[in-house]
């Protein structure tokens, strides 16, 4: 009885502040917080709320200028304010580990697998260098890798991401702790190695009864892993309670927000079905992109060269203003089919646009250019850093002619109300605007041009959730206005089962097929397709509907 | 590593030396000497003048100068000085011998600073530690070799008598009295370098402990020392190897000044006085020679890397 | 301008490298009318002379006065090594932004050759281009603008390719824009950042270089002020006085110097994220 009731983990009215250029900077409110043996919390929070930083509190690793208050936070009994950092490098790893958002960056590229999983055992539990290797090797078979010996003696750089994150895993779970600081661990893996993720997690902690504080911006996710869910709004806890409850009634507006901002793939936002009589935009016939070039070295050696196929014959329609979500995993081609309809790729094959063939570059006239626009997924790359947002947003409306009597200027700002971004911005450089903002700024830039075609690269995969649905319905409100025809490239299945009108599923360069959204879950879809469709849609985000509707 | 990888490397290296060697070629053939004159002496009658010209060559174009020239380089012939009329081979490849004791000593002096100083300063960031390596490093990287080299002797041979100013003496002939007049060019002509990689090491060490894998080390509970060294300076150090080697350019440039300041008969010190005397030859067999010294050392520290970082592809 | 300078204050490589840079162009640039007394004046009687009230610096074996002579000589030591940096870096930034551009065998063939030329060491190939045009500071010039182009070359290519793979030259080219455009407004701004911290550093490589070469006989010639030159005449002297060495050897390390943390200074003030 009571040894339940001594949470594993409780932090009490902490607060946390940097110091940053004479300011103070503060990052986390008054949080209270407690996680009992056995339990799941989940912590959602966009970026800036403050999530990573109350990691970092817990592990005691803060960086020098950081003030933190009188709060509390104690493991069991132990007050893990009060330690030294020796006292915490005990702690840390044995009774408290973690398990980082990226693999691939969190693991020594130059150190083995093994290595890196024997080490804690090594240091927390006095083995000897053989027997850490030996336990290492019966834990990752445990995390379900297939060949733990053989995985002891590999290097990160020679084992894909699931693996990476296994291994990682494997490693948090070592020396059985009391409580696993989740950071986001699905997040830089792919749809369906991140469901594998996930289902070993629930498995793992299921069976070891081990406390876990699961951090993610993933609101769906959560709801169907965690028991116990609080939101983190600006550094303060403005939402707590029990996952069902905390879904089915909200009281906090941010909380209600964020549940409103999940893609909801029952949900449509697109309008009735596009009328197909009149021919297609955009005809694709057999389009393959290649990759790479034969080097100085190779001719002379007059070596074979083999380049990566980076699409396969891709053959599509495109309606006329219908819009088309093309999903895929990394690596499936999805980018450079989009690369190759703007002219950054060579590739082989026909596009037909209205009717006007093109074999490459030297097809694309400017008409076409105006008429085709393109998106790209990080507004911190495809926006000059040294020119202005008067000057970024110019450019087409010089390249492009106006209509009108209307100056260059007033066309900008008008074009900057209608993105909902105040006129002011047209004086400001980029980096003076958030990520969503920026983002924004691209829109307005292909919008300028009255598109035709817009095709979208992930544009929002980089953004908040809370942003993402802003930008997704103001590039629905976009549609809507102007009838343009969308390619809308993503990996977030859900969102595009809500906006697009047909799917195209691609897998490693290759076209799987092409269906109606509505069609997208029946039984007698490619293997594929219903693979990933599992991945993204488990049970409790038809839960998560359940109790909504 | 594949077979391909490395030939792909020896290949280049004789590029480099080809390359090399036409434009050395070309910069001495404007060069206004008449190795005819030269040798039979301003007073010599026209025919003896022209006998030798065609004798050797030099009423032929260009082109088959240098594939004269060329080949004979190809089976160790590199001609014989216009100075001293001895063949230049032996002479060039004894001195750079010695050139090549003092570079080698010098960069394990460079290793034996450098990189421990980086690592301090690395890790006591911000602190006094970090702000003294700094201090040394902008001043020794802003100090040309003869000014270091004419304050050294000033200060340790002239003034405080430690060492001798100058000299050279074989060190098969005499171990100790050779090292010990070594020590000063050893000194001086490391002095940049140390500064540059103590610099390098530096930033590459912070850079890496701020990496996301060094963190996930440290919240594994492991010991900081551990951290930093097998985790940290083997990834911070893998970038040192290629700066050293594009260093050594600068280190053979170096070399070239102190052995003229220390009077030590290397190979610099040939190429000195070749160029003052306009003594084709030399000229061309020290600048393969140095750049012939650049590929190699280069192509080996190539071959460590791509040893040691196992993501290289090798193809 | 004015806000250039200001985010140039803010560290202190930036301060202390402007102002060292500060002192040293007012010496370039005023250099000679400033001296006290004529470079070239002899006075037999105040020779070998420590520093005093009369010569700030002291006098040298002829009786010439020190800080005369270094300021005068800050104009063919400085002046020379800034344009000699800045011919060898326009050099290669033409040639590495147009074998960036070309890409492909070309790119590949003629980085090839600029590595192999850099095989040979700076030092060597300036004066083996100094031999061969003649022992003054206007060839010396030229030959460390020949030294400096192909590793300035290198840096520029690196700089363009970085610049050309991003996502707002992609989207300037799916625009249709035409290629001046694309070169010239939205490469060209972000290249010339990174190549003009760097040509800063070099040119205190340049000053020590230029030093070096009238050192070892092959730069300026006597009587002329330049600081390597006085540094090479002073060694005989050394036992006479010290000074003569000590104050040329100072003004190169510190223009050296300064022009290192200017380099560094400007890093930072010129990124557009800071």
């Amino acid at each position: 009885m009571t040894a339940e009731a001594s949470p594993v983990l409780a932090i009490r009215d902490y607060s946390l502040a940097y110091h940053v250029a004479e300011r103070k900077a503060e990052v986390l409110k008054s949080v209270n917080l407690s996680i009992a043996r056995g339990e799941i919390l989940g912590l959602v929070g966009e970026s800036g709320s403050g999530k990573s930083s109350l990691a970092s509190a817990i592990m005691r690793y803060l960086p020098r200028n950081a003030e933190e208050n009188s709060g509390d936070i104690f493991l069991g009994q132990t007050d893990l304010r009060a330690q030294s950092q020796r006292a915490m490098s005990d702690i840390r790893g044995s009774r408290i580990s973690m398990v980082f958002q990226d693999p691939a960056t969190s693991l020594n590229p130059t150190l083995r697998l093994g290595e890196q999983l024997a080490e804690v055992l090594i240091r927390h539990q006095g083995m000897s260098k053989a027997q850490a290797w030996r336990e290492g090797e019966e834990r990752l078979a445990l995390v379900g890798l297939k060949t733990p010996a053989e995985m002891m003696h590999r290097f990160p750089h020679e084992v894909s991401g699931g693996e990476k994150q296994r291994v990682v895993i494997a490693t948090a779970f070592a020396c059985n702790p009391e409580l696993i600081i989740f950071d986001e661990p699905t997040t830089a893996l792919d749809v369906i190695t991140a469901r594998q993720i996930l289902d070993l997690f629930t498995e793992l902690q299921a069976k070891t009864g081990v406390a876990s504080l699961y951090i993610s911006h993933d609101l769906a996710l959560l709801s169907q892993t965690a028991q116990r869910v609080a939101v983190l709004e600006k550094g303060t806890i403005v939402e707590e309670g029990e996952t069902a409850a905390l879904f089915r009634a909200p009281s906090h507006p941010y909380t209600r927000a964020l549940i409103d901002a999940v893609p909801h793939p029952e949900r449509s936002l697109a309008e009735a079905s596009v009328n197909a009589s009149s021919g297609p935009l955009v005809k694709i016939r057999d389009v393959s992109v290649h990759y790479g070039r034969k080097s100085l070295f190779d001719s002379l050696l007059r070596r074979d060269f083999k380049g990566v196929a980076g699409n396969r014959a891709i053959s599509l329609d495109i309606r006329q203003g219908e819009i088309l979500g093309i999903v895929g995993e990394s690596g499936s081609g999805k980018s450079t089919l989009a690369k190759a309809m703007t002219g950054l790729n060579r590739f082989e094959g026909l596009i037909e646009f209205d009717g006007r063939p093109l074999r490459g570059l030297s097809d694309m006239n400017r008409d076409y250019r105006r008429e085709v626009q393109i998106i790209f997924q990080n507004p911190d790359a495809s926006l000059n850093p040294r020119q202005k947002i008067s000057e970024i947003l110019a450019r087409p409306i010089k390249l492009y002619g106006s209509k009108g009597h209307a100056t260059v200027r007033d066309r900008i700002e008008a074009m900057l109300e209608r993105v909902r971004l105040p006129r002011s911005f047209i004086d400001r450089y980029p980096h003076q605007l958030s990520g969503g903002e920026k983002q924004r700024i691209a829109i307005a830039r292909a919008f300028l041009s009255s598109p035709r075609l817009v095709i979208c690269d992930e544009i929002t995969s980089a953004l908040d959730v809370s942003v993402q649905a802003s930008v997704t319905e103001l590039l629905m409100e976009l549609h809507r206005e102007t009838n343009a025809t969308y390619v809308f490239i993503t990996h977030d299945i859900n969102l595009v089962r809500q906006i697009a009108h047909r799917i195209a599923v691609m897998y490693r360069g290759e076209l799987v097929e092409v269906v109606d959204s509505k069609a997208i879950t029946d039984p007698d879809r490619a293997p594929y397709t219903r693979e990933l469709l599992a991945a993204v849609t488990p049970p409790a985000s038809t839960r998560l509907d359940a109790i909504l509707s | 590593m594949s077979a391909s990888y490395i030939l792909k490397r020896v290949v280049l290296i004789f590029y480099t030396l080809f390359v090399v060697s036409v434009l050395v070629f070309a910069i001495t053939q404007i060069l206004p000497a008449d190795a005819a004159v030269m040798m039979l002496g301003e007073n010599a009658t026209t025919e003896a003048l022209e006998a030798l010209r065609q004798q050797m060559g030099l009423n032929d174009p260009v082109w088959m100068q240098y594939l004269h020239w060329a080949g004979g380089v190809l089976q160790g012939n590199f001609g014989i000085s216009m100075r001293t009329g001895q063949p230049v081979g032996p002479a060039l490849f004894s001195a750079l011998g010695t050139s090549l004791t003092l570079a080698v000593l010098a960069l394990v002096f460079m290793l034996m600073l450098a990189v421990p100083m980086g690592i301090i300063a690395a890790v006591r960031r911000g602190k006094v530690a970090d702000l003294i390596v700094s201090f040394i490093s902008y001043i020794g990287v802003s100090l040309p070799e003869f000014v270091t080299a004419t304050l050294a002797v000033m200060l340790i041979a002239d003034w405080w008598g430690l060492l001798p100013p100058a000299g050279y003496v074989p060190l098969s002939q005499d171990f100790w009295g050779g090292i010990e007049r070594l020590i000063l060019p050893i000194i001086v002509v490391s002095v940049m370098m140390i500064a540059h990689v103590s610099r390098m090491v530096r930033s590459e060490l912070v850079d890496v402990m701020h990496t996301d894998y060094i963190r996930a080390a440290r919240l594994k509970g492991l010991h900081p020392r551990r951290v930093l060294f097998r985790h940290g300076l083997r990834n911070a150090l893998l970038p040192a190897i290629t700066i050293v080697a594009l260093d050594v350019g600068y280190l053979l440039g170096g070399v070239i000044v102190v052995e003229e300041i220390f009077s030590i008969p290397g190979i610099g010190r040939s190429l000195m006085s070749a160029i003052q005397a306009r003594d084709l030859p030399v000229i061309q067999a020290g600048v393969m020679l140095m750049a012939a010294t650049y590929s190699i050392v280069n192509f080996i520290a190539d071959l460590m890397y791509a040893w040691l970082d196992k993501r290289i592809q090798y193809d | 301008m004015i806000d250039f300078l200001r985010r140039l204050l803010r560290t202190p490589q930036g301060i202390l490298g402007c102002l060292i840079i500060a002192v040293v162009l007012i010496a370039v640039v005023a250099g000679g009318w400033v001296t006290p007394y004529g470079p070239e004046d002899m006075q037999a009687l105040a020779r070998y002379k420590a520093p005093s009230a009369t010569h700030w610096l002291g006098t040298d074996q002829y009786g010439r006065d020190i800080l005369s002579r270094l300021l005068d000589g800050a104009r063919s030591t400085v002046a020379m090594a800034v344009l000699a940096t800045f011919i060898g870096t326009l050099a290669g930034a033409v040639l590495g932004t147009g074998s960036a551009y070309l890409g492909g065998r070309a790119d590949e063939f003629i980085m090839r050759t600029v590595d192999a030329v850099m095989a040979i060491p700076s030092l060597l190939l300036a004066l083996l281009v100094v031999s061969l045009l003649g022992s003054n500071s206007w060839n010396a010039l030229l030959a460390i603008a020949i030294a400096f182009a192909p590793s300035m070359a290198r840096i520029s290519r690196s700089v363009a390719l970085t610049v050309r793979k991003q996502d707002y030259v992609s989207a300037a080219i799916a625009r249709g824009e035409g290629a001046g455009y694309i070169v010239l407004r939205e490469m060209l701004p972000n290249v010339i950042a990174p190549i003009v911290v760097e040509m800063t550093i070099r040119v205190s490589f340049a000053v020590m270089l230029f030093a070096t070469l009238s050192f070892l006989g092959l730069g300026a010639q006597p009587p002329a002020t330049d600081w390597g030159l006085m540094v090479s005449e002073a060694r005989q002297y050394l036992h006479r006085s010290y000074w003569i060495l000590l104050w040329p050897s100072a003004a190169i390390a510190l223009t050296a110097i300064g022009f290192n943390l200017l380099g560094d200074g400007l890093r930072d003030a010129l990124n557009p994220r800071t």
